[in-house]
């Protein structure tokens, strides 16, 4: 009991410290947007978030289709956002199945989610997956905030032993990758995404004002050693240079960056030292700093990973003391199918808070969740049998006006989720004309 | 007889993922016949492919695998030599994991191969694929270069510039390939991370080297204790009240002779015309008399304007508030004029280092420009020294010109020496040549050669202090490779037996067996608390603590690795004693327990163990049995097939069946059976110990019965005879550990060509009484952890 009133004192206390000071930094965020956009639109925001083992589909998935549907069970908590949502079902990721590499399909089901692209099966060698629409979409408009992308998680990657049946940890625990070969790490301790957002506070901030030059002469410097270490290396052991090269690079575009952009005034959050204990406070904790990368446009790509493939997390809040991954592999047990159902509706139901807040925060002639496209999903639909086709998949906002909102569309069984990655990409102002295994655009959501 | 019933069990039953393993078994077992496997006879191979294999595959896979049209994409008729499969290696190793599992051809085949058939073909293809001449040349592989690790940076940098303090701790986590996280083509460098690096190393160099400064003198207050009062002064926790005239006199006791400034924070109550008077002397000597016109609230810092020079020894700082003022029918709260003075401080002596200066500094600056030292004398001398530790081998003079040249620049702009080294020790810190282990590159390389290369000296020193540290060489270590003495097995011997004596090994314990046996993996666990009422964060640090104190026994005490499997003893504190019921253990400290003989024995009856291969609200004797099979037998199961569907069909058979009848009803699955019936024995074996690892005699109303048989025939009743089964399997598992502890030591995943390797590692150490340091002595001294394939640079 003292616990649960720790933790909402805590949240209401977060609430009040952070509205306030969100109002006195929307004035020169604005004056960013002007500067940074056409027309003066606001900028689009993309976010792709995962969560793993797939879902009762039956209490998951809408009984009709179009406008008048009914949310389900374990969607109900989304009713405030309705209009505002679109809940897509029969999309798959085919390169998520084993096409001849036998099991793994968690791991597949991380690393194919946002590549599309059906990963090599090793240990560790030769790691090997395809670069993640939101990087695609990074590469592309990155360079007009602060930080290209954002990556949150809540778990790090599991430290010992095997991940899913041959397959790299890498594979499990990561949805972004930079390049084929590199995931991009994720941030799962509140404090520290906070300070990647917005620096350390204002000691720390001017202490790294006076660095920033000695930064770039060292980066300047280090750059030319790893140009002359390449040379006499091997190719596996170039590609290793390659990224420390291309981290640099990016390390120095985003100083460069920086002197030329108005800077934003950090928001006041109090945040706890470490990772919150209790999950409830964590994964709402993470969800507040999306919508603040996103409101003060310091990035307008994020991924979040809710827990890492195959997940066994507990879930005691609602009553789950059996392992999600455990669980999910139900076999029709009717109580297993219940806590899954349970584990499902709990998680829509952090995702709300975060479409919520969006909704209630205001930006140009609308709010912040028009402007922006969230993904919500998972690359594994049925966890039980290990299924790769009809996948659970949420696209909420309006794009900046751009999608139609407030339906349940069934698109034909087997599209591929990447069409649905083109015609966000088109949107995210990045467009492409294939990603992956996609077979066209996915005009339904088409205002 | 027993032997050959191993053989064809494994024969029957390999595993996908430990096809070397597996193998190796079999070839271990023969090896106790003839010494030395005969080298494949390529032409006999050829003529074997003619007259069977390429029969077999006609005969059983052709029907589906041919042409454009052919299933999964695959077509097989193109394979008409023996050549031709190895030039698809990778592909073949696939296709003959289906056939050892028996799901190709599949069970609805119109032909299928008898069991001697599939066995003939099976042992055609280990012995093309996987087979390997040990007589002559062996490739000993090639690591990628490997970024150091979380791990590796905090030790690491705690050994170069020996400060307390733990930089990696917030970095991003270090992803896991072949089950270590020092594995050199998995560990990527996201710019998250170098920015993170970045950090690192502002933060290190700030820590290790006084910036010398002035503003980098920290201030020292005066205690309240130095302080004595005169008139009427009350000195309190947060400030001295001056309510009326009065004094303060506070002393300070100087090491060092020189300059010293002072700093008074101090706030007024105001009455009257004008703000209060401070008064500030010296050892009597009147220094400056302030206006304090800040506020009580918001008091202000007073600085004295200039230093003062002090011998060294006691010193009396006197502050007097001179014009106290109160008028009772003044406007309110401007009635009674007070000084209030929070805190009084001093630093020095400028100009000259502290007394007390970080040991880092003095290690690293080793020359200060003057007296004929140029600052680019100074900043070269102290930069190679720093770059030849932070690089672990010798640095020439022109590889570090730039970065002497950045400290020379820094300190043109008007810095100080010590801020110009600071900069340059970042860039050691961020250079890749710190950031990564690289070796290769110090030997010449012969443009498109791809022979074997030896170590070089520092590259040895660096593989053995990563090995066994997870850090940077010592001093000894670098001597060893400066006299070129590294590549001696006596004096690697030597190095081994020293390097696990010295309390650094710390890091092998927690990284190594950490990983091998999976105990990181506790920290994610939560056993359902409505069940386990007594597992709470503590216990499981204890649990923890237990198998890596026991691991350290073995590793310290050099005792048979066998111990592992049977030890008769593990380590307790209090509370995990009481945890298993033992009231004799007292205290906190672990100390060594013998162990009741009938229930428990080795590494399997721990409770992390237990626990970690259980389910959050029940024992799990699957994973117990892939645990087992993993790590003590050596021969991990391949994944399951993904037929869920039938074991809808088998749950729904029979709903209410306990855990032992449902498992029973699995193996009913021919392609499930395959596996299981060995690993469910296994497990079932341990259903004495619950899911967080206590002693049951029941399950509710149940009684336990941990009775079983295994597919070789033996039987067992109880645990600790199933432990008596596994350990006369020990060659298994010392080739396993033997497979796993080399992997760590090289960072990359084993291949077919270490098999040879392998099998020396494991007959030598085996023969001289399966003795820890001699395994790790014998990685140390293998061909995999000295040499390495020389790449060209399109490899």
């Amino acid at each position: 009991m003292t616990n649960l009133l720790k933790r909402r004192t805590f949240l209401k206390g977060i609430g009040t410290t952070m509205a306030l000071p969100l109002l006195e930094i929307m004035q020169p965020h604005q004056n960013l947007l002007s500067a940074a956009t056409v027309a003066g639109k606001p900028p689009v925001r993309t976010a792709f978030i995962f969560f793993p083992n797939g879902v009762i589909g039956p209490s998951w998935m809408p009984q009709t289709t179009g406008k008048a549907y009914q949310l389900p069970k374990s969607l109900k908590s989304l009713e405030n956002v309705k209009s505002d949502i679109n809940v897509i079902s029969g999309l798959a990721q085919i390169n998520a199945r084993a096409l001849g590499d036998g099991a793994g399909d968690h791991a597949r089901c991380a690393s194919v989610y946002l590549t599309s692209v059906h990963p090599t099966k090793t240990s560790g060698a030769d790691i090997k997956a395809g670069v993640s629409v939101d990087q695609v979409a990074a590469q592309q408009v990155g360079h007009r905030t602060r930080l290209p992308s954002l990556e949150l998680g809540m778990v790090r990657g599991r430290n010992a032993g095997q991940c899913d049946s041959g397959y790299s940890c890498a594979y499990s625990s990561n949805i972004s990758w930079r390049t084929p070969s590199t995931p991009t790490a994720k941030e799962i301790v509140p404090k520290l995404a906070f300070e990647r957002l917005f620096g350390g506070g204002a000691e720390k901030e001017k202490q790294r004002a006076r660095h920033m030059k000695d930064r770039q002469s060292i980066l300047d410097l280090v750059k030319h050693d790893a140009d002359q270490l390449k040379k006499q290396l091997g190719k596996s052991d170039q590609r290793k240079i390659d990224e420390y090269f291309s981290s640099v690079r990016e390390i120095e575009l985003r100083i460069e960056r920086s002197t030329h952009q108005e800077k934003i005034k950090p928001p006041e959050m109090k945040l706890p030292d470490g990772i919150p204990s209790e999950l409830q406070e964590h994964i709402r904790l993470m969800y507040d700093l999306l919508l603040l990368a996103f409101q003060t446009d310091t990035t307008r790509i994020a991924t979040f990973m809710v827990g890492n493939a195959g997940s066994n997390r507990t879930y005691p809040m609602v009553g789950v003391n059996s392992g999600h991954h455990e669980l999910s592999h139900h076999q029709n047990d009717e109580k297993k199918m219940a806590d899954i159902q349970k584990i499902d509706e709990y998680l829509t139901g952090q995702f709300a808070y975060f479409l919520d807040r969006l909704k209630s925060t205001p930006e140009g002639n609308g709010n912040l969740l028009d402007n922006s496209m969230i993904c919500y999903g998972s690359a594994i639909g049925d966890g039980n049998r290990h299924t790769h086709h009809d996948l659970p998949i949420i696209l909420a906002g309006k794009g900046g006006g751009t999608i139609k909102t407030g339906f349940h569309h069934q698109v034909k069984t087997e599209t591929p989720l990447s069409n649905l990655f083109v015609s966000m990409l088109d949107r995210a102002g990045a467009p492409v004309t294939s990603f992956g295994d996609s077979t066209g655009r996915l005009t339904v959501i088409d205002a | 007889m027993r032997m050959i019933e191993i053989v064809f069990h494994f024969l029957q039953h390999p595993r996908s993922g430990g096809m070397i393993s597996s193998l190796a078994c079999l070839l271990l077992l023969t090896n106790a016949v003839s010494a030395n496997a005969a080298p494949p006879d390529v032409e006999k191979s050829e003529k074997q492919f003619q007259s069977r294999i390429k029969q077999f595959i006609t005969k059983y896979c052709l029907d589906c695998h041919t042409g454009e049209e052919a299933e999964a994409g695959l077509s097989l008729e193109k394979f008409q030599t023996r050549a031709s499969i190895l030039e698809q290696r990778e592909a073949w190793e696939k296709i003959v994991k289906r056939i050892q599992i028996q799901s190709m051809p599949p069970k609805d085949a119109a032909a299928l191969p008898s069991d001697k058939e599939r066995e003939e073909a099976l042992a055609w293809f280990d012995d093309t694929l996987y087979g390997i001449d040990c007589t002559g040349d062996v490739n000993p592989g090639r690591v990628t270069i490997r970024r150091l690790n979380r791990n590796e940076y905090n030790n690491t940098i705690r050994d170069l510039v020996e400060i307390d303090f733990e930089p990696a701790n917030n970095f991003p986590s270090d992803d896991v390939g072949y089950g270590f996280d020092n594995i050199g083509d998995v560990l990527s460098l996201p710019p998250l991370l170098m920015e993170k690096y970045l950090d690192a190393a502002e933060q290190i160099a700030e820590k290790a080297i006084f910036a010398n400064t002035p503003d980098s003198y920290p201030w020292t207050e005066i205690p309240d204790k130095n302080f004595e009062k005169q008139g009427a002064v009350n000195i309190g926790k947060r400030s001295a009240s001056f309510h009326s005239r009065g004094t303060i006199l506070g002393t300070i006791n100087l090491q060092q002779a020189g300059k010293y400034e002072f700093r008074i924070t101090a706030g007024q109550t105001p009455a009257g015309t004008e703000p209060a008077k401070m008064e500030v002397k010296l050892d009597g000597k009147l220094l400056k008399t302030y206006d304090v016109k800040a506020g009580v609230d918001v008091p202000e810092k007073y600085t004295l304007p200039e230093a003062i020079a002090l011998p060294k020894g006691k010193h009396v700082l006197a502050i007097s508030f001179l014009n106290d003022f109160y008028d009772p029918k003044g406007p309110p709260k401007e009635r009674d004029r007070n000084l209030y003075v929070y805190d009084v401080s001093y630093k020095g002596p400028l100009g000259q280092l502290p007394a007390d200066l970080p040991a880092s500094h003095h290690k690293i600056i080793t020359c200060t420009p003057g007296s004929g030292r140029s600052i680019h004398y100074c900043a070269e001398k102290i930069l190679k020294e720093f770059a030849e530790q932070a690089f672990r081998r010798p640095v020439e003079r022109e590889e570090i010109k730039p970065i002497v040249e950045l400290v020379e620049a820094t300190v043109k702009s008007g810095r100080s020496f010590e801020q110009g080294i600071q900069v340059g020790v970042q860039a050691v810190l961020v250079s890749p040549h710190f950031l990564f282990r690289i070796e290769g590159i110090r030997n010449p390389q012969r443009a498109g050669s791809n022979d074997v290369q030896k170590m070089n000296q520092y590259e040895i020193a660096a593989r053995l202090s990563y090995f066994l540290w997870s850090s940077m060489p010592d001093e000894k270590l670098f001597e060893l490779a400066a006299q070129g003495r590294l590549d001696d097995p006596r004096t690697l011997q030597v190095q081994v037996k020293r390097m696990l004596e010295d309390p650094k090994s710390e890091a092998f314990v927690k990284n190594f067996a950490g990983q091998w046996l999976n105990l990181r993996n506790l920290e994610e666990l939560t056993p359902d608390p409505k069940k386990f009422r007594g597992f709470n964060t503590q216990l499981k640090e204890d649990m923890r603590q237990e198998t890596e104190e026991f691991f350290s026994y073995i590793m310290k005490e050099d005792r048979s690795v066998v111990e592992f499997i049977n030890a008769d003893y593990t380590f307790m504190n209090e509370r995990l004693a009481k945890f298993y019921g033992n009231d004799q253990v007292k205290g906190e400290a672990f100390q060594k327990v013998n162990l009741d003989k009938t229930k428990r024995a080795g590494l399997i009856t721990q409770a992390s163990i237990l626990t970690l291969t259980s389910n959050p609200g029940r024992t799990s004797p699957v994973k117990r049995g892939k645990w087992i099979m993993e790590n003590i037998l050596g021969t991990p199961p391949p994944a399951p097939p993904p037929n869920v569907p039938e074991l809808e069909a088998a749950a729904k058979a029979k709903p209410n069946a306990t855990l032992r009848e449902q498992l029973a009803l699995h193996r009913n699955i021919p392609g499930c059976a395959a596996c299981h019936d060995e690993m469910d024995p296994l497990g079932l074996g341990f259903e004495n110990f619950d899911a967080i690892g206590r002693w049951r005699d029941k399950e509710g109303k149940h009684k336990i019965d941990s009775s079983g048989q295994l597919p070789s025939g033996q039987s067992f009743k109880s645990p600790v005879e199933l432990i008596a089964i596994l350990e006369q399997q020990k060659q298994g598992f010392c080739r396993s550990l033997t497979e796993k502890m080399l992997t760590y030591a090289i960072g990359r995943g084993v291949e077919f060509y270490d098999k040879c390797a392998i099998d020396e590692i494991t007959a030598n150490f085996t023969a001289r009484g399966y003795r820890f340091s001699a395994l790790v002595t014998e990685i140390v001294l293998s061909d995999p952890f000295l040499k390495r394939q020389r790449g060209s640079q399109n490899d």
